[in-house]
């Protein structure tokens, strides 16, 4: 059986191994054998180099953040050498490695950090990959019980899942929603509707629409809550101590370094990702911008023009994995002396300007600075690097964005299944190629 | 009384000077005033007089009174500067419900006219219903803009949402998507039609497009929807009214049932504009203000219900003017 804690160290059992363990941080340097026992039985790790098997409590706490780095950005990057995160049998390690974790970020950095916002997705990222390892029954029954768990404590508000919401993760149309708070109990479910249901079971429509993935998703945002309120909660504490415990500290400092090594991976745009600046490729381009390039008939032609045009073409040409590299660069970091962007980039969306019926420069001269503000560079009428920064270099607006300001714009094909972004489309079709 | 008039200079004149006053600003834009941006606009040719700040009210009515502007904006959000329009703190969750742009519209007009005012307040009325219902938002102030209703919510849940879920709000407020007819229960696909599930969006979805339907007439145009098909609509549309939704899903056939909603589903996203909700930073008419083109006041409504454009938001120099 799947512990609670391998999912919710913050759960009574999880605190309940804390308390057994003792919490002396004298001994968390000390290699632990048990620890090392069991990695090393577990079939799919890799067990090539002594490096891959942390040998203490302290190593488990690195291993955690260096899993998440490496998995973001290392394209060396294999699972293998960290398989031993996402099996239960390391539970009673993990939970006191994830106390510690939280413990030494929170007395050095405090909640608003870097480095706690990173150990707060570190673990929400930790959990949906332990979920998606468990077997199908597995999933079920550990999302039902921590669910009930944590729904004694609170009630969801569809507000407190607003990030989720922004970032797709869940519609707030597949929720079902009443007096603002979110529906995940049966109990709950048969008291509002269970006399409103006609012909179908009550019971069956809830299961059918208050399905797992949205349990799951919900259960790991308020892990992620309560990992967040946690940190807060030891930084306070600290505040009052008069020496914080130079161990924790110590450690801290470590997991910031590992931290910071997602930021070397960035860099230029040209490189890293899987697709790098090239020529536009109009081949590949999706067919809005298709639609874009050929000047808009109607109305909306500067909002085309500026900033869904100007931000596409500028970045497919130089920027391309802007969304995978996810780190802000400008323009000059990829074309320092300006001539791709003067000789190719604005020379495309000036064209498409002057496609627009009437042409969009003849009765509103003033959007050629506007473009240039797009790119980054003011409200200026020339690009002069000196006036870079002034202005943000506008990222492509996404499909949802375009379907709105725009909705005569999106005539989607095949490929635009499931993209969000037309830059996502183009990325895509180059990859293909 | 010539109704929808652009006023004149002079006109605009009297009413700031004799008919305005600054305690018809809401409190709600009173209380942080300092935080917001103004713009105006003193030609009618857009709000080109920006960046505006008032950190009192005194400020803003002599502005007010001096410039007499032909339109007076000021901004959904909040900001540290707002002179620069920086350091945003939180914007205003805002419904933009403009009569002359409803989808399905009863009337014919070229303009506004009551019919379609009476049912820009039908509409915001359900959407505020939904509002207060399954979101359970607080802090709703209704304004009247002259020519439709600006829903605008100060629930602090909301106000430092992002673009993405606000959008996904107004979908799910206007019904813009059909809801998914299959359901997976990990052994079973089931097929349920949005009408057949009494609660959540499908539930909103149903009453929206019943209103839609319901308000259609032979002259309104829908996608993929030809002259025969209509016709069949507005014949079998009386089943609505009773909730009988499978009997007129038989009469119009299951295709062409799936057509019909599918259209109006997307003309849903026209009920109110989406480009207002989901910008941050948008200016919105001041409520008080004189809405010139049309010769209305910019109004709160304190009660919608009772609310009646032609007797609370006309200025007393329309009523004056001789026929």
């Amino acid at each position: 059986m799947i512990q609670m804690s391998f999912i919710n160290p913050l759960s009574d059992e999880g605190k309940q191994t804390v308390r057994e363990d003792g919490g002396d941080l004298s001994r968390i340097f000390d290699e632990n054998t048990a620890l090392i026992d069991i990695i090393n039985s577990i079939k799919s790790q890799e067990i090539s180099d002594d490096k891959y098997i942390p040998k203490n409590y302290v190593d488990l706490v690195i291993k955690r953040v260096e899993w998440y780095v490496n998995k973001k950005s290392d394209p060396e990057y294999n699972i293998k050498q960290y398989a031993f995160l996402f099996n239960p049998k390391i539970t009673k390690f993990d939970v006191i490695a994830f106390y510690i974790l939280c413990q030494a970020v929170g007395i050095k950095f405090g909640p608003n950090s870097r480095e706690s916002r990173a150990i707060v997705e570190i673990e929400g990222q930790i959990i949906e990959n332990r979920l998606e390892e468990l077997s199908s029954s597995q999933r079920t029954e550990i999302t039902r019980q921590i669910m009930n768990n944590l729904l004694i404590q609170d009630r969801i508000k569809w507000t407190s899942l607003a990030d989720l919401i922004s970032s797709k993760k869940i519609n707030l149309q597949d929720l079902v929603l009443k007096e603002g708070y979110v529906i995940l109990d049966l109990e709950d479910f048969m008291e509002y509707f269970g006399n409103e249901i006609e012909h179908r079971q009550p019971e069956k429509m809830y299961n059918l629409f208050i399905g797992n993935r949205i349990k799951e998703l919900i259960i790991i945002k308020m892990i992620m809550q309560n990992t967040e309120n946690y940190i807060k909660r030891v930084h306070e504490k600290a505040g009052r101590e008069i020496e914080p415990n130079s161990t924790l500290l110590k450690i801290a400092d470590e997991v910031s370094e590992v931290l910071s090594k997602e930021m070397r991976y960035y860099g230029g745009g040209s490189g890293g990702g899987n697709i790098k600046a090239s020529p536009l490729n109009v081949d590949m381009l999706p067919p809005c911008i298709k639609t874009a390039l050929k000047g808009i008939k109607s109305g909306g032609r500067n909002e085309v023009i500026v900033l869904f045009l100007t931000p596409f073409l500028s970045y497919a040409r130089l920027y391309p994995s802007v969304f995978s590299k996810n780190t802000s660069l400008k323009v000059s970091d990829i074309d320092s002396d300006l001539k791709i962007t003067k000789n190719e980039i604005l020379p495309m969306i000036h064209d498409a300007a002057d496609r627009c019926n009437p042409p969009l420069f003849d009765d509103q001269p003033q959007e050629k600075v506007n473009i240039n503000a797009k790119l980054g560079f003011g409200m200026h009428d020339k690009l002069n690097p000196q006036h870079e920064g002034k202005t943000t270099w506008y990222t492509p607006m996404s499909c949802e964005k375009v379907k709105m300001n725009m909705p005569g714009l999106c005539k989607p094909d095949d490929l635009c299944k499931g993209i969000g972004n037309p830059l996502s489309y183009y990325t895509r079709k180059m990859r293909k190629k | 009384m010539e109704m929808f008039k652009p006023a004149t200079l002079k006109e605009r004149k009297i009413y700031y000077k004799e008919e305005w006053n600054i305690k018809q600003v809401p409190d709600f834009i009173e209380e942080s005033i300092e935080n917001r941006e103004f713009g105006f606009d003193h030609f009618g040719r857009g709000p080109n007089d920006r960046y505006k700040v008032f950190t009192e009210p005194d400020y803003l009515k002599r502005f007010m009174k001096s410039k007499t502007p032909f339109a007076a904006y000021c901004s959904v959000a909040y900001y540290e500067k707002p002179r620069k329009r920086d350091g945003w703190m939180k914007s205003e969750l805002v419904f933009d419900v403009d009569a002359k742009d409803i989808p399905v519209r009863t009337c014919s007009c070229s303009n506004v006219c009551e019919i379609c005012l009476d049912q820009a307040k039908e509409i915001v009325s359900r959407l505020i219903d939904t509002i207060k219902g399954d979101l359970s938002l607080k802090d709703i102030h209704l304004v009247y803009s002259g020519r439709g209703y600006h829903i605008r919510v100060l629930d602090k849940d909301v106000m430092k949402m992002d673009s993405d879920v606000r959008s996904q709000v107004l979908k799910y407020l206007v019904g813009a998507d059909v809801p998914k007819d299959r359901y997976d229960d990990g052994e079973v696909i089931y097929r349920l039609e949005h009408f057949s599930i009494p609660f959540g969006y499908p539930e909103v979805f149903t009453e929206r497009i019943k209103y839609a339907v319901l308000h259609l007439t032979e002259d309104s145009k829908l996608d993929d929807v030809n002259k025969k098909l209509l016709k069949d609509v507005l014949k079998y549309r009386k089943l609505l009214e009773d909730d009988e939704w499978g009997s007129f899903k038989k009469e119009i056939g299951p295709i062409r049932y799936k057509k019909v909603v599918s259209s109006i589903a997307s003309l849903n996203m026209g009920l109110v504009d989406a480009k207002v909700t989901i910008d941050l930073k948008r200016i919105l008419r001041l409520p008080s203000s004189l809405h010139s083109k049309v010769s209305m006041r910019c109004t709160e409504v304190k009660n919608i219900e009772t609310f009646d454009p032609f007797e609370d938001a006309v200025p007393k120099f329309v009523r004056e003017r001789k026929e």
